[in-house]
């Protein structure tokens, strides 16, 4: 397996945990998905030190090789998953979380139920077929960063009052609590009981809406991991316009043909304009002619009290380096200061640290990269927020600070 | 000491003679009887000389003791020799502070080491070094084992225990003394002698009264209790006649040297060898040693290749540490890790590196170091010690036992290392030390020039080895060795090295995990002889390059030799073969060298005081401590503007000429700082007026010139940044006749000061807390000495310092990533298709690193008022090019500081 092909490997492997029966096998290239698959030895092994460990009451959680990180993790000791994957930069928190939204997308699709009692194997893969999209779609590059740091992503729409006065008259109509305005995978409005899912299915939504193919309307049956994984749930989405999404999660009603067009126009023709003013917003998150500084190439702003966060690598979108770059380093970013100044038990509830933590407490970390690239990071955390920038090299560094904060309360009302 | 090696001449050239015909044994015969036939000169240590040469001779100074046992009249001797421990001991009183004397020790125990029982059989005709393979014949000749028994005394007070006692059996042993027996324990070292009721010490209570002493070791049998034999059955009884409070003697027989069974000889010695660290290393690591049940640990060799037909259970293991209860799970499950360490290669073609794991809920990192066919593991729990530096670690575990053994199989396989290892992971516990120990250099301290001069002068010239016997002409024949290089210790810090840096590096892990730093550093040591074959990397590493023009390594076998003396200790590695003479068997230590050695430190006497000056007194830069900035938040702004940096100056100054009177003066200074802050001029003058006044208070013979020069140049230097160099042209220039005459001998404290005070930060204010700087070229690192922190008290400031190493930790973990990419990168540099992608995206050459902190005073009590706060920055900076450097510095947030500016100041003319 010592391909030298292009890009890195990431290797999904799920399988019963019980009998260790594969039940199915995802690979990515490059952030492409590929159909090369690890060997059934390897694939039985690294099954097998995982179970020889749980047998012996020690659970193996992760190792790493020069340049590979594999981690395994169980879920309800019915379902392992391990994934193996060669990314450059690779983290055990990016691993563990994507297992985590994994296993989530498979609960969506399939319910706890049939995943915590498999009769039947074959049934189950079967099922689960239903998920590799989504499940693809998180081994691959994605413009959203809600995988991994498990908070919806969002956009800011220029005039968001009209459209929040709409969605709730919308929802009452309807008689669901439950809908958001999803403009590519991003959430731009949404209900208070939308906001207020639990943190799997929240992210997972959204990124399922974003990733299907364009459609007009959809009736989806999910379960919801966190709020109701063993009944499903319908997901009802409309194209109001071409990227923009109109979603409800409901019970048996209302049906799909309920909500006819009479009921769309009512609610939605009047805010035609602003509706078209979101479309761009998708990659940019922020509304055009917001000050950003110049020297800013990209912004992840995070909420860890509300779980929501904005992600946009498009301001000054003609220079170096690509958006496809800036996600990277951002992402790479995100997870280096969360594993070693900020860990996430320290946003919402500062209890669980030791003594010296609880009083010297990091408060911003700053990277400049070396010759080469010269970009620089600054991270900073006020509050419940969590802001990090890159940005161009010829910032000065001794700079970083202010730029951030005066950055940080320019965002401030909008999330 | 030089007179005595010029009179023992004539004999040593007869003996020189001999030694290219003999082997190492007869030689070392020949030179014992030589020695004994003129015993004036015979060196103390010569029977500590072990077959196969090796030498480990440590002697505390006379004065020291009486110093320490101010009213003991302890004659504690313990003296390893071939065949039998024996350990003198009268008694002696210990309460406080116990330390014993040790008059002689060698480390011949451990030739004597046998394998742990279950590779008895399969190795006990193993071919061992051939002192080995001595001693086990020996040893089945029968030797006639020597009961080994010391006695300890223990102040013990029975009434001021109020715990109900004696509710199960032996109660008494662990409330008394902290001494742990558990009679359901099969203690295999006993289990020989089938005496079940021997009162074996299976562990120590931390913080207990016979851990204090550092003489109980477990293992030890407990016989007697004021000459009254003792078993388990009446251990009880005799306890509770104890009427009051009252010393106690405990008489023990040292199981370990008496059975001679699967002990860990290296472990002990390095117990007895550092007992009066004992405390410092066991007070801070008690719980990892103490309980060991608690915190799994582990250390494995294991062999990936198996012998099929001879299927015998645990047949993989060649060496496994410890043998806890916890350990013996993770020892259980090393089916894992032989599985990943063989799948995972084969899927990624790249070698495991490390694994982590639950086990009782505590997250464990294993570390995995593969060499040809053999794993080494070392497993430690994750709140323990970081990943990064667990695999640092292994590195240099590896390292090190390279350098002594040769080869990890060497080292492990015959299982001489014991606990070693185990010490050395241990050690890894305190937060500062794991940042320090795990540097690949050695704290050095920055000294003015002259003296540096010194130094190296007095090390050059023992390296030319041109003169007297050292001469080749002196016998007319080949010298036995080449002086290589040497290094100089003072107080466990390198004051001067003419060493490469692997070299130095490896010197420096060896003495770090004898002990040897912090035992120069806390007592005068009378004599310290260390002899011992080693295996530098450097020189053992045969290039495979072809190339003629290319230097060569001679195939020599190397020597470390340290001697020490008071707090230096002069490290000197020499090469045998090459251009000197081959070396043959075990040849031992070599008096020629011991006494030149010597002869150079003793040189070097006079420099002492100046050196202490400089290690007490500012080193070289000013610092802040923390607490100045935590002032009330009204009085911060004055304090700010004007105080730190000038009541550092002016606590240093008088720091250095009075200790006693620092305290008072200091509390002054501080108390002015609450004043409204003058102008600054006016602040000038003030200051001078306090000049004036230190003057006065010590009574020091310093002409006010030079005080008054000071000040203005002190006032000079805080503000301007480039402080140093300004100063130093000065200096040179500036007339003074009242040093003409013995400049060397007049460069007092003031002077050194000036020289070195050197202020990083930019700025009015000196705003800096705390450095670290790490040149990897030479491998050294300065930071400030502990002295110098402690100068600084403060409740904050040691809080700020161990969060400022664990911060360097993980921003090192960082930079270590990056070296590891930048060598990977230079490796395939041609490769560019593919790398300039990847350093587009990836993270890689990260070459600065910040984190800002905000503290407040940890017991904060008034409620009305919201605790002041500081905040700080830990930066650190990577240098690749060029040459790889790292600096760590932490400032507050006052001053936008610029990271490379700093470094440029601190790296300035750092050059050993």
């Amino acid at each position: 397996m010592e391909e030298e092909g292009p890009g890195a490997t990431v290797h999904l492997l799920c399988l019963a945990a019980s009998s260790g029966v594969p039940l199915f096998c995802r690979s990515s290239r490059g952030g492409i998905p590929t159909r090369q698959q690890l060997p059934f030895s390897v694939i039985g092994s690294l099954n097998g030190v995982h179970m020889f460990g749980q047998n012996l009451e020690v659970q193996l959680n992760s190792a790493k090789t020069e340049d590979t990180t594999v981690v395994w993790r169980s879920f309800h000791d019915s379902i392992t998953l391990i994934v193996l994957s060669s990314e450059e930069d690779t983290s055990e928190l990016r691993l563990e979380r994507l297992l985590q939204m994994v296993f989530g997308a498979m609960v969506l699709f399939v319910g706890l139920e049939e995943l915590t009692d498999i009769r039947n194997v074959e049934r189950v893969k079967k099922e689960l077929r239903a998920s590799y999209h989504l499940i693809d779609s998180f081994l691959g590059d994605s413009e959203l960063i809600g995988d991994l740091t498990q908070c919806v992503d969002c956009v800011i729409p220029p005039e968001g009052s009209p459209l929040q006065e709409a969605l709730s008259g919308f929802a009452e109509a309807t008689g669901t609590a439950f809908v958001s305005l999803v403009v590519s995978g991003r959430v731009v409005a949404a209900t208070d009981s939308w906001w207020r899912l639990g943190t799997p299915e929240s992210v997972l939504l959204p990124w399922l809406v974003g990733s299907l193919p364009p459609q007009a309307a959809r009736d989806y049956p999910v379960y919801l991991p966190h709020g109701s994984p063993t009944v499903p749930h319908r997901l009802l989405t409309l194209t109001l316009l071409p990227g923009l999404e109109l979603c409800l999660l409901c019970g048996p009603r209302p049906s799909l043909s309920q909500l006819d067009q009479q009921l769309l126009e009512r609610w939605w023709q009047p805010l035609l304009d602003p509706l078209r003013a979101c479309l761009p917003l998708g990659p940019r998150a922020l509304p055009d002619g917001f000050p950003l500084h110049a020297d800013i190439l990209g912004l992840l702003l995070l909420h860890l009290e509300l779980k929501r966060c904005l992600f946009t690598v498009e301001p000054s979108g003609d220079k170096e380096p690509s958006a496809e770059q800036r996600r990277r380093l951002l992402r790479n970013f995100y997870t280096m200061v969360t594993t070693t100044q900020f860990p996430p038990e320290s946003g919402p509830a500062e209890k669980a640290e030791d003594v010296v933590r609880s009083t010297q407490l990091p408060k911003a970390c700053y990277v400049v990269l070396g010759p080469g690239s010269g970009w620089q990071f600054v991270a900073l955390h006020l509050g419940m927020r969590l802001l990090l920038l890159l940005l161009s090299p010829q910032s000065p560094t001794y700079g970083l600070r202010s730029l951030a904060t005066n950055t940080l309360h320019a965002l401030t009302p909008l999330l | 000491m030089a007179a005595a090696c010029t009179r023992r001449s004539p004999d040593a050239r007869d003996e020189d003679e001999d030694r290219d015909s003999e082997n190492a044994d007869s030689v070392w015969g020949s030179d014992t009887s030589a020695g004994s036939g003129s015993t004036d000169f015979e060196p103390e240590w010569l029977d500590s000389v072990q077959k196969s040469g090796e030498l480990f001779y440590l002697e505390l100074s006379e004065d020291e003791e009486e110093s320490i046992f101010p009213e003991t009249s302890t004659v504690n001797h313990v003296r390893f020799s071939e065949n039998e421990i024996i350990i003198e001991e009268d008694n002696y009183k210990e309460r406080k502070k116990y330390q014993p004397k040790l008059k002689q020790f060698t480390k011949i125990l451990k030739g004597k080491r046998l394998l742990p029982k279950c590779y008895n059989k399969k190795n006990s005709n193993d071919n061992g070094p051939v002192s080995i393979l001595k001693h086990q014949s020996h040893q089945k000749a029968g030797i006639v084992v020597q009961q080994m028994h010391k006695d300890v005394n223990i102040y013990v007070n029975p009434k001021k225990l109020t715990v109900s006692k004696a509710k199960e059996q032996l109660k008494l042993l662990e409330v008394l003394f902290g001494i742990i027996h558990q009679n359901k324990w099969s203690w295999r070292r006993i289990g020989k002698q089938g005496s079940g009721e021997r009162l074996v010490v299976h562990g120590l209570l931390p913080g207990g009264s016979a851990m204090k002493t550092g003489q109980v070791l477990i293992g030890d049998v407990l016989v007697a209790v004021n000459d009254v034999a003792v078993t388990s059955e009446n251990i009880e009884r005799v306890l509770s006649c104890i009427p009051g409070p009252m010393q106690v003697k405990l008489t023990f027989e040292n199981a370990y040297a008496v059975k001679k069974e699967t002990i860990q000889p290296r472990k002990k010695k390095t117990q007895i060898n550092t007992s009066d660290l004992v405390k410092l290393f066991w007070g801070e690591e008690v719980d990892s040693i103490q309980t060991p049940p608690h915190s799994p640990h582990i250390i494995m060799y294991l062999t990936l290749h198996l012998d099929s037909e001879t299927s015998k259970e645990e047949q993989e293991i060649l060496y496994h540490y410890p043998k806890s209860e916890a350990s013996q799970k993770l020892k259980n499950v090393r089916g894992i890790f032989l599985t990943l360490c063989d799948m995972l290669e084969n899927v990624t073609g790249t070698q495991v590196t490390s694994s982590s794991l639950l086990l009782n809920g505590k997250q464990i990192h294993i570390a995995y170091l593969k060499e040809f066919d053999k794993l080494l593991l070392i497993g430690l729990p994750a709140e323990e010690v970081p990943l990064p530096q667990l695999r640092n670690m292994i590195e240099d575990v590896s390292q090190t036992l390279k350098f002594m053994y040769a080869s990890l199989d060497g080292a492990l396989q015959q299982a001489k290392l014991h606990s070693s290892v185990y010490p050395s992971a241990q050690q890894y516990d305190v937060s500062s030390s794991v940042l320090l120990d795990n540097l690949p250099g050695v704290q050095w301290l920055v000294l003015p020039q002259e003296i540096k001069m010194e130094l190296d002068t007095a090390l050059s010239d023992l390296e030319a080895a041109d003169f007297s016997e050292l001469s080749e002409d002196y016998y007319d024949m080949r010298r036995l060795y080449t002086i290589l290089g040497s290094a100089l210790f003072y107080k466990g810090y390198l004051i001067c090295s003419h060493l490469p840096k692997d070299d130095l590096i490896d010197i420096a892990i060896y003495c770090r995990h004898y002990y040897l730093l912090p035992l120069a550093a806390r007592q005068r040591i009378g004599q310290l002889i260390i002899w011992k074959e080693v295996f530098p990397r450097l020189h053992l590493q045969h290039s495979t390059d072809s190339n003629f023009e290319v230097f060569q390594e001679p195939e020599g076998r190397y020597f470390l030799l340290i001697v020490g003396l008071k707090h230096y200790m002069l490290c000197v590695l020499l090469e045998a073969g090459g251009c000197s003479s081959k070396a043959n068997g075990n040849p031992g230590p070599d008096c020629i060298y011991i006494d030149q050695a010597k002869t150079t430190l003793q040189q070097l006497e006079g420099v002492d005081s100046y050196i202490n000056e400089q290690l007490i007194s500012s080193s070289n830069t000013c610092l802040s401590c923390a607490d100045w900035f935590l002032a009330g938040p009204h009085e911060k702004v004055d304090s700010l503007t004007t105080s730190p940096v000038l009541s550092r100056l002016q606590s240093t100054s008088k720091t250095a000429v009075s200790p006693t009177c620092r305290r008072t003066l200091f509390g002054d200074s501080s108390l002015k700082t609450r004043k409204p802050s003058p102008s600054r001029s006016s602040g000038g003058s003030d200051h001078g007026c306090e000049g004036e006044e230190g003057v006065s208070t010590n009574l020091h013979t310093t002409p006010d010139a030079v005080w008054k020069q000071r000040e203005s140049q002190g006032s000079g230097g805080s503000e301007e940044s480039g402080a140093l160099l300004k100063i130093t042209k000065k200096k040179s220039t500036f007339p003074n006749p009242f040093h003409l005459g013995n400049l060397k001998k007049d460069l007092s404290e003031k002077e050194l000061e000036v020289y070195n005070t050197m202020k990083l930060t930019s700025g009015p204010e000196n705003t800096l807390f705390h450095y670290l700087a790490l040149e990897t070229v030479q491998g050294i690192f300065i930071t400030p000495t502990q002295e110098e922190v402690a100068q600084l008290s403060g409740s904050v400031h040691p809080q700020l310092i161990k969060n400022f190493h664990q911060c360097c930790l993980s921003i090192r973990a960082v930079f270590q990533q990056t070296l590891v990419k930048e060598k990977k990168k230079a490796l395939n540099g041609e490769d560019h298709s593919h790398s300039t992608n990847s350093t587009v995206s990836s993270f890689s050459p990260v070459k600065e690193y910040g984190v800002l902190f905000e503290c407040s005073p940890e017991n904060w009590t008034d409620q009305k008022k919201t605790p002041p706060v500081m905040t700080y920055w830990v930066v650190g900076r990577l240098f690749l090019h060029p040459k790889p450097q790292e600096l760590y510095v932490c400032f507050h947030d006052s001053v936008t500081e610029i990271a490379i500016e700093m470094a440029f100041k601190l790296f300035f003319g750092l050059t050993l």
